[in-house]
């Protein structure tokens, strides 16, 4: 099978599901949205959604400050635009190193069996028994002044590759007895081969799954790290964009529009990808029988 | 071959676990130090400048020597491999993190345990209270699932579930402590008590209330709901079940004979690992309504880079979880009779 053929199958294989799954197109259409927020409307932010007092301070939501604006004097709807792009580009960062690494561990340990396996499960136990974020706070803690946003990715991946690592693992081991690796392997395959282009196939559709569920992962981590004052508080995402409403008592005064607006992001940002995953993983199902 | 296990299949099954136990705390605690190691800034010299920077403190040079020592061992930095390795190894199967510096000079780790009644009072309930509701709910959820509360109740989980905790905190005090103010916005209990009467529990326990209830919502219907269901179904589809149908036993007897008998063994591994999770906590929820547990306590050393305080909590909880695994493992085949001591 040709590489262009590959990625045909897989762009018609999504058009299917996104035609069949109500679940798949809710999610999808959303996450498109907030890109097209996240990523193209701030090109067009009339203020710059860093400076500090650029608006009147503490308007509540009007036709000229759609979401009003903070104590900071800044307006909550090109915050919150510039926040999902950043938020969502340390998800995509960590999503491209965490089930990537998850994935070649998985891999490895599912094909090659024995003390390999071993020793790979046992390691990804053990940073299974590691508390995560207790974890990601001592190393955050110790890098605040260093932090940019693909580091933010990266520091994130620690803590979320085994669960990938797992989940490829015992489907490699179920795939590993079916007839067609087996047909393959006596008709003079070599394994490298077999991993290309009989088992990847079966695999990509949950290395995508993964993929989604490590994106959810990774920006409510980035939230919760945020919440404890260890993100980057000089720039915008969701998670800083809480820290500062809960940090100048947004709440207790009265400012619902300033907390409201980076906690219903975030909660449509969690169903839309949650619904994505598992769309997928449905179809998927379907597939397998 | 017997079903019974002998006693020399026990006693290997205790010990080879009893192996595993430890060498996956070893493994942890060296995966710690190495990540330590590699790191790309110099870990300890920026937590003394945040320390030494933070209020403008003027601080004694030997005590900076003191504490630059002290934080050199906690972190296996400086001086060759092997010598700090086993330094930092005695430091952490001792339990000395050293002092703790937002409370100095109480060592860290009594600090730590100081804390651990409020969150283990506050986590252990709801986490019992989440897994036994959350899976009764499942059970139900899964038998009836062509009733139209079953088909809500799914969809409800769907919307929950992947919503993380500390968000649904948030939501929850927007509504019940802001719009309908019903429960107190925070902290553990409204006055400081001379001796414990009945008056300060009930004040304790409506004070913990409200977090409580964000930690049980998006739990029991969240993912020990979800899962409970799955399996449920899958139960219910499989032969003996039918087969038990077909021989006319009621329908209350296969629920609880039959289905929830089932759903019991995976279920209990999820219950031992939040269990050891326990530990380290909901820690946001504790900060966001201001509980005084460790959750509260490493929110605290991480905004005065207090490092001594949160390597404590954070050794602390490995050893919870790891011991939690370590017992279920020893307790799974009194659950499950499938599972012979192996």
């Amino acid at each position: 099978m040709s590489k262009l053929k590959y990625g045909r199958r897989i762009i018609s294989n999504l058009i299917d599901i996104y035609k069949t799954s109500f679940k798949f197109r809710f999610g999808f259409t959303v996450i498109f949205l907030m890109c097209i927020m996240g990523f193209i409307l701030p090109l067009f932010s009339p203020v710059n959604p860093r400076a500090w007092y650029s608006v009147p301070k503490e308007q509540p939501p009007s036709s000229r400050y759609l979401l009003g604006t903070t104590t900071m004097g800044r307006d909550v709807f090109w915050e919150l635009c510039s926040s999902i792009g950043k938020s969502l580009t340390i998800a995509v960062i960590t999503a491209m190193i965490a089930s990537h690494i998850g994935l070649l561990i998985g891999l490895l340990a599912g094909i090659r069996g024995g003390l390999l396996d071993r020793f790979l499960m046992f390691l990804t136990d053990t940073f299974i028994i590691i508390p995560g974020f207790i974890l990601l706070v001592v190393v955050v803690t110790v890098m605040k002044n260093f932090i940019t946003i693909p580091l933010m990715g990266a520091i994130i991946s620690i803590v979320s590759w085994p669960w990938p690592a797992r989940q490829v693992r015992s489907m490699v081991l179920s795939l590993r007895e079916r007839t067609f690796v087996y047909t393959a392997r006596l008709s003079g395959m070599n394994t490298p081969k077999i991993l290309i282009f009989e088992l990847m196939p079966h695999l990509l559709g949950w290395h995508l799954v993964n993929f989604a569920n490590t994106i959810l992962f990774s920006i409510g981590t980035e939230g919760s790290l945020a919440i404890f004052g260890l993100s980057l508080l000089s720039d915008n995402t969701l998670g800083v964009m809480l820290y500062w409403a809960i940090n100048y008592y947004a709440l207790y005064r009265g400012l619902w529009w300033w907390i409201s607006a980076p906690i219903a992001t975030l909660v449509l940002i969690f169903i839309s990808f949650y619904l994505v995953s598992i769309g997928l993983s449905e179809y998927l199902h379907r597939m397998v029988r | 071959m017997s079903l019974r296990t002998s006693k020399k299949d026990l006693i290997e099954y205790v010990v080879t676990r009893t192996i595993f136990y430890i060498a996956t705390i070893f493994t942890s605690v060296t995966l710690i130090y190495v990540l330590f190691k590699f790191m790309p800034v110099d870990a300890v010299e920026n937590i003394i400048f945040q320390l030494t920077s933070a209020v403008g403190g003027v601080y004694d040079p030997e005590s900076v020597m003191e504490l630059r020592r002290n934080l050199y061992e906690m972190f296996g930095l400086g001086g060759n491999p092997i010598e700090s390795y086993i330094l930092f190894l005695q430091r952490v199967f001792t339990f000395n993190f050293g002092p703790a510096f937002i409370s100095f000079p109480t060592p860290a780790f009594q600090l730590v345990l100081s804390r651990l009644p409020w969150t283990i009072g506050l986590l252990l309930t709801s986490t019992i209270i989440t897994w036994t509701l959350g899976n009764l709910l499942g059970l139900i959820a899964g038998y009836y699932q062509n009733r139209k509360f079953a088909k809500v109740l799914e969809a409800m989980a769907i919307i929950i579930y992947p919503i993380p905790y500390y968000v649904m905190a948030l939501i929850l005090i927007l509504l019940f402590a802001f719009l309908i103010p019903i429960f107190p916005l925070g902290g553990g209990m409204s006055i400081i008590p001379e001796k414990i009467t009945l008056d300060v529990i009930l004040n304790i326990i409506w004070h913990s209330l409200l977090p409580a209830l964000s930690l049980i919502i998006p739990g029991a219907l969240g993912w020990s709901f979800i899962s409970a269901r799955t399996l449920a179904i899958e139960t219910l589809s499989k032969d003996y079940t039918r087969y038990a149908w077909i021989r006319g036993l009621p329908s209350r007897h296969i629920l609880r004979r039959y289905v929830l008998k089932n759903i019991l063994v995976p279920q209990t591994t999820v219950l031992a690992l939040s269990l050891g999770g326990v530990f380290s906590g909901a820690m946001l929820t504790e900060v966001i309504f201001a509980y005084p547990g460790v959750g509260m306590l490493a929110y605290r050393a991480t905004f005065s880079g207090d490092l001594n305080t949160l390597m404590a909590v954070l050794i602390l909880s490995i050893f919870a979880v790891a011991t939690s695994v370590f017992l279920l493992d020893l307790l799974y085949p009194l659950i499950d009779p499938r599972i012979k001591h192996r």
